[in-house]
């Protein structure tokens, strides 16, 4: 059928069947800002086109409604080589992290300002309310709308975009802790090819995966014959051709401290959405058709939903296959070898970490300092409370996507990882070649938090590459990403707190029971970070802790922002919270009379590791939690008397607090390395491992290497995440960026810095302690001046010294720990059980702020998904383990609307010597305050501790009796 | 891609019906909202569609010579929103088309087909409900009008036969004239999310007491109910929190709220009540009611 429209002003005609999703039909002419989100459920707006001047989902549009209709994309806003002024107002705002739904925002807001260029705050809220931004939680969006207004009238207009903070560094920094536009913010937000799915050619195949139905299975019968034959299905994957290899999902340095335990495919199934089979097929349609083909069935065993019943007298259990170890199998492996069943194929375990898996135990930790029963003995009071926490989902706006194919006889992936080195490392494995016939290329990443950390699409894909020699794309459906990825682990965690009448602690008890779901991805070291992440907030020398993590049937856990510290932080905060109200001590004093301080040693730390004990004791080298809390009090108002309205007695108000911690990358584990070397013209390119995932990375290299090298940042570019092009890199996980990727940066360009000092003075005639860099990239001696691009013209000759490239390896036994905390205001409804958050201010100290724009982006972006796994936000299931509400509408990711009213993020900064330029990271600790900074806020409002995460307004009103 | 076998545009209501008829399996497609994630699901039954969008008769919203209000079937939520005579003397209808979905949804999605996909949380069913809409049908042997309560059969099914469409809502003038009405939807989130419970009142006053009360609610029962009882017992009472906390009570004589994932029964219940009140209070003072 022919369809004729109008498209960004151009008249167009199509032959395309009518049925066709108007979505595909514009990213297939070549229009890659129409994302889709939500697989067209009409919630994520990242597919939003202007359909007869009025904002719509293309996705919720087939093409057949176009016909005569005047369509708008997101690329009518792109002149070449420029900006307009909503998209660079969105980039110097800081509002752009991946980029994935940006354009969609820059497109609504112009159609906005053009219609109404005084549009204010409720009508810009409005106009964006059908956007998803995970990442960026819209605050910054505001402040753009204003730079958007004077620049559509006053195009020359310069933003004041730097926020405020204490400034700690000695000497006067030209890039870092100033704010500049991030360096792929552009791209993205042009919707020009960035992400993995902007790369598919048309003659991809598609993979497309059976789930298993059941949460708990065998199966029982698999025949894939008739879809095999079906015309157009190129290979159908399953536990009966692939690889008989165990591995991890989890993308950790090697060797892994969780059990490899997963194989691409497996007879057994452990979860709602486990792998049965899988399709590829010259089409995404025949693909699906031909899934419907397979016949398949079960033998259905009970499944475990949560750790009680994974501990319970003969449970079922999860993993009866073979176990084997590296290395220090427990004397018993016999023993626990005797009932193996083959169909759960195998466990592995690279060392000993606890794992006992006929009792569905996964790892098993423990540590302590000091005497606990002194401990306890000292104490005036005693509290035992249980604390749990339920599933959350990253959610980032792109899906797990993966693009493979062959070069020769090497295999590409280009992937949306977080983690490009351990992919190389891992699918070589699994595949069985070599790592130089792997290329792993990191695209862009539209949103990780953690989830794209774990290998969940590139193992399968890889293996249909390199089985079939085809090229192959498998991208998850909005529903795989809720019941087929890594989410948060969930924990029941019983803590005993003792403390004197004074408010002082004496001694902290914890009991950490997580649940790891199918696979024992990050199974130790998630758990291991509860403690690790929690209890040296607080001064107290008598402290003992164990861990036990269980397998069971929920929908896989992995790592998710944060990383065992919102649950290890929510029971420790909470008994704090508890003890202080017990005692009749105001909550604030109570923190501050136990808070840890900078330069205290944290002894338990040294006690707690991630598959290996730290070398040496770390210490709270730099940490401005006094500045912090004294501004917190201050700009929430702690103490002043409450708003409350007396003709609304049923709305009570209350305020909470608690701190954060986090680490800036893992010490004695981790490695980053970069390179930056000088071009003919005297520019400068680098090389670096880290992966960028939204956050930032990329700037943050950019400005380490202007700011050593003393160069325009235009005048640096970045290559980063690729395996054949870069040096090693740990990944972006652990919140290493700055520190781990950065510092290699740095090191780098530092040791650049030295051999261009050096052909200077030689070129200069002058000793090299008497030349020194002068901006812009150019020696300044005694006698005279050299330039960047006379120094590698020189180097670069016939008579030269040879191209000048600088290395950097950065490791460290020492942690550079961020810290924080979050002051909270909320109003409770006690008729409806809702609770509604009138102020919520988020403080951080990440040393200096390399972006401090990106800053507070990275801490708004982290405080609204803790709001939500705090208040909205669950994984539900029914009685048989299957999910219930897998799509973005049911599960309860905050949207606009949910924004607190008075939401801040602020910078205190502190000095720290780890860090480049005293920089710590930033990416993770917003998410470990806002769950007990709530629920203690909801006590003091109405007197009730609500003691298990998600706080719905049902818990609410339970708590309160009045249910 | 969706596997569409026939495609067809109508121009007029008239031909909407002829194609109706003539494919049997046909269903209309309006805004799309609906029937776009049912054809991703997979639904076989969406096969054959019959594009509405340009009818400009259902297009319309307008005061016809008797006071009554129309509503065309085909009229976005955002429409009903900016839509003067919607403000003028239905607040309530714009007040529950302003919670649907975000607003790339609100430009796409019809009252129409809120209404008739039968949906028990859809947002603009209660308001028609309390309003005494009528829903009027074009079939092949003319035009029916049904009274909105009795248009819903049961969840996802209305009294629409495969060959009739819904071509407006009309609300009689004394209806609507001098009340004052109030919308609530009790949701998990602010925007974005679906209705746990929905709520409508609208009431007239008669000097100091009310006249008249109608009270109706979303996903509390199978359909869109009316509380009748909640109704009968509130005419011609001077409003008062004694009055209101009775209301609570006796509006569950005529609901039956469900256990299920997204909340449980004793928690419907309660905010049943809750709304009840709240809800009721609103509306009473926007009738120009005092509660005592």
């Amino acid at each position: 059928m022919s369809i004729s429209f109008t498209l960004n002003g151009a008249p167009r005609t199509v032959q395309v069947e009518p049925g066709k999703n108007v979505q595909t039909l514009l990213r297939e002419l070549g229009f890659n800002s129409v994302r889709d989100s939500d697989d067209g459920w009409g919630f994520a707006g990242s597919d939003t086109i202007l359909l007869d001047g009025v904002a719509v989902n293309a996705t919720m549009l087939i093409v057949g409604q176009l016909e005569d209709r005047e369509v708008v994309t997101a690329e009518s806003l792109n002149v070449y080589g420029q900006l307009s002024a909503v998209q660079s107002a969105l980039i110097d705002a800081g509002a752009v992290q991946s980029g994935y739904n940006d354009p969609a925002v820059a497109l609504v807001l112009t159609d906005l300002l053009q219609r109404n260029p005084a549009a204010d705050r409720a009508e810009v809220t409005d106009a964006l309310s059908g956007i998803f931004l995970r990442e960026s939680a819209y605050e910054q969006v505001f402040t753009a709308v204003e730079i958007a207004k004077e620049r559509m009238v006053n195009p020359e207009h310069v933003a004041d975009v730097n926020p405020e903070f204490n400034k700690v560094f000695d000497r006067d920094m030209r890039f870092v802790g100033k704010a500049s536009r991030k360096v792929d913010a552009t791209r993205t937000l042009k919707a020009e090819k960035a992400f993995v799915e902007d790369f598919v050619p048309a003659d991809a195949c598609h993979l497309k995966m059976l789930r298993s139905p059941h949460a708990h299975a065998y199966i029982s019968k698999l025949d894939t014959s008739k879809a095999e034959a079906m015309p157009g299905v190129v290979a159908v994957l399953s536990y009966k051709n692939a690889p008989d290899v165990y591995y991890t999902p989890g993308g950790q340095t090697a060797p892994e401290p969780s059990p490899l335990d997963r194989r691409l495919f497996g007879q057994k199934m452990r979860h709602f959405g486990d792998r049965v089979a899988a399709v590829v097929a010259e089409t995404p349609e025949i693909a699906e058709a031909a899934l419907k083909l397979i016949e398949v069935e079960f033998e259905v065993l009970k499944p475990i939903l949560d750790v009680d019943e994974a501990a319970a007298e003969g449970a079922p259990i999860v993993h009866k296959g073979l176990i084997s170890y590296s290395a220090g199998a427990p004397d018993d492996l016999d023993e626990q070898n005797a009932d193996v069943d083959p169909r759960d194929g195998r466990i592995h375990f690279n060392f000993p970490f606890g794992g006992e898996p006929r009792k569905n135990i996964a790892a098993k930790g423990h540590g302590s300092i000091g005497d606990i029963d002194k401990g306890f003995a000292e104490a005036d009071v005693i509290l035992e409370r249980t604390y749990e926490s339920k599933q959350a989902q990253q959610c980032p706006p792109e899906p797990h996507l993966c693009l493979t194919y062959m070069e020769g006889d090497r295999l590409v992936i280009r992937a949306a990882t977080q983690v490009p080195w351990h992919v190389r490392r891992q699918i070589a494995n699994i595949i069985g070649v070599k790592q130089n016939k792997v290329h792993v290329i990191k695209e862009r990443l539209g949103g990780g938090f953690g989830s794209k950390q774990d290998i969940l699409v590139e193992d399968v894909c890889s293996f249909a590459t390199h089985l079939t020699g085809r090229t192959v794309y498998f991208r998850h459906t909005r529903e795989e990403e809720f019941i087929a990825t890594s989410s948060r682990h969930v924990a029941k965690m019983d803590i005993k707190l003792g403390a004197r009448k004074d408010g002082t602690i004496t001694a902290i008890e914890v009991d950490y029971r997580f649940n790891t779901g199918p696979y024992g991805n990050h199974a130790l070291t998630v758990p291991s970070n509860a403690p690790a992440l929690s209890l040296p907030l607080y001064r107290c020398e008598n402290v003992k802790f164990e861990i036990t993590t269980y397998y069971s049937n929920i929908v896989p856990t992995g790592a998710y922002q944060g990383y065992g510290g919102p649950k290890g932080n929510f029971a420790m905060q909470m008994i704090l919270a508890e003890m202080a109200a017990e005692l009749g001590i105001d909550h604030l004093d109570m923190i501050q009379k136990n808070r840890v301080h900078e330069g205290d040693e944290l002894t338990l730390l040294g006690k707690v590791g991630e598959g290996k004990m730290p070398s040496k004791i770390p210490s709270a080298s730099s940490c401005a939690l006094e500045g912090i809390l004294d501004r917190g009090a201050e700009t929430l108002g702690w103490g002043t008397p409450k708003a409350e309205d007396p003709t609304k007695p049923h709305i009570k108000i209350g305020r909470g607090v608690a701190t954060m911690k986090q680490k800036s990358g893992i010490a004695d584990i981790d490695q980053a390395n970069a390179t930056v070397k000088l071009t003919s013209d005297g520019t400068l390119i680098c090389h670096s491992g880290g992966a960028d995932l939204g956050a930032g990375l990329d700037t943050v290299v950019t400005k380490l290497v202007g700011e050593v090298l003393l160069s325009e940042l235009n005048d640096i570019h970045v290559i980063s995440g690729d395996t054949d092009h870069c040096l090693f890199d740990k990944g972006a996980y652990a919140s290493s960026g700055t520190c781990f990727s950065g510092n290699a940066a740095k090191l780098a360009a530092e040791d650049l810095r030295d051999q261009i000092l050096k052909v200077a003075a030689e070129r200069l005639g002058e000793p090299v302690e008497q030349v020194e860099l002068v901006f812009p990239a150019t020696v300044k001696g005694q006698t005279g001046t050299i330039s960047f691009a006379e120094i590698a013209h020189f180097a670069e000759s016939g008579t030269g010294c040879g191209m000048l490239q600088g290395k950097g390896c950065f490791t460290t036994p020492e942690f550079a720990f961020p810290y924080g905390a979050n002051f909270v205001e909320v109003a409770v409804d006690t008729e409806t059980g809702e609770v509604e958050l009138l102020k919520f201010h988020a403080l951080l100290d990440c040393g200096t702020p390399i972006n401090p724009e990106l800053a507070l982006g990275q801490v708004y972006g982290a405080s609204i998904r803790a709001i939500g796994h705090s208040l909205s936000e669950c994984i539900k299931y029914d009685e048989e383990g299957r999910v219930v509400n897998a799509n973005f509408a049911d599960y309860g990711t905050p949207s606009l609307g949910d924004l607190p009213k008075d939401f801040r993020a602020e910078l205190v900064a502190s000095n720290d010597q780890i860090g480049p330029y005293g920089g710590k990271s930033v990416s993770e600790i917003g998410v470990n305050a806002a769950a007990p900074a709530i629920a203690s806020a909801i006590h003091d409002a109405c007197g009730v501790w609500i003691r298990e995460w998600n706080i719905t307004p049902e818990k609410v009103l339970r708590a309160l009796g009045r249910l | 891609m969706f596997a569409i076998e026939k495609y067809h545009k109508a121009a007029t209501v008239q031909e909407t019906v002829e194609l109706l008829s003539q494919n049997s399996e046909a269903h209309l497609l309006a805004g799309g909202t609906d029937v776009l994630v049912k054809l991703r699901e997979g639904h076989e039954q969406f096969k054959q569609l019959i594009d509405i969008h340009d009818v400009q008769e259902l297009q319309s919203i307008e005061m016809l010579d008797d006071g009554t209000l129309s509503i065309g079937a085909g009229v976005s939520c955002t429409r009903l929103i900016r839509s003067e005579i919607v403000q003028a003397h239905i607040p309530v209808l714009a007040q529950a088309a302003n919670m649907l979905g975000g607003p790339q949804v609100r430009n796409a999605a019809t009252l129409g087909g809120n209404i008739c996909n039968g949906a028990p949380s859809a947002e603009n069913a209660s308001p028609l409900v309390v309003l005494d809409a009528q829903v009027n049908i074009v079939g092949p042997n003319g035009s029916r009008l049904v009274p909105i309560t009795e248009f819903y059969l049961r969840p996802g099914k209305v009294d629409l036969e495969q060959n009739e469409i819904v071509t407006d809502f009309r609300i009689a003038k004394e209806s609507y004239e001098n009340t004052g009405g109030e919308f609530c939807k009790y949701a998990m989130r602010n925007a974005m999310d679906i209705a746990t419970i929905g709520c409508s009142v609208i009431c007239r006053m008669d000097e100091d007491r009310i006249e008249d009360l109608h009270i109706a609610y979303t996903v509390a029962a199978p359909v869109p109910t009316r509380c009748r009882t909640a109704e009968e017992m509130c005419k011609g009472q001077v409003p008062s929190k004694a009055l209101l906390n009775d209301l609570a009570k006796v509006v569950h004589e005529d609901l039956k709220p469900r256990d299920s994932w997204r909340a449980s029964k004793d928690f419907r219940v309660h905010v049943i009540s809750t709304l009840a009140e709240r809800v009721t209070e609103k509306a009473i003072i926007r009738a120009g009611g005092i509660i005592a």
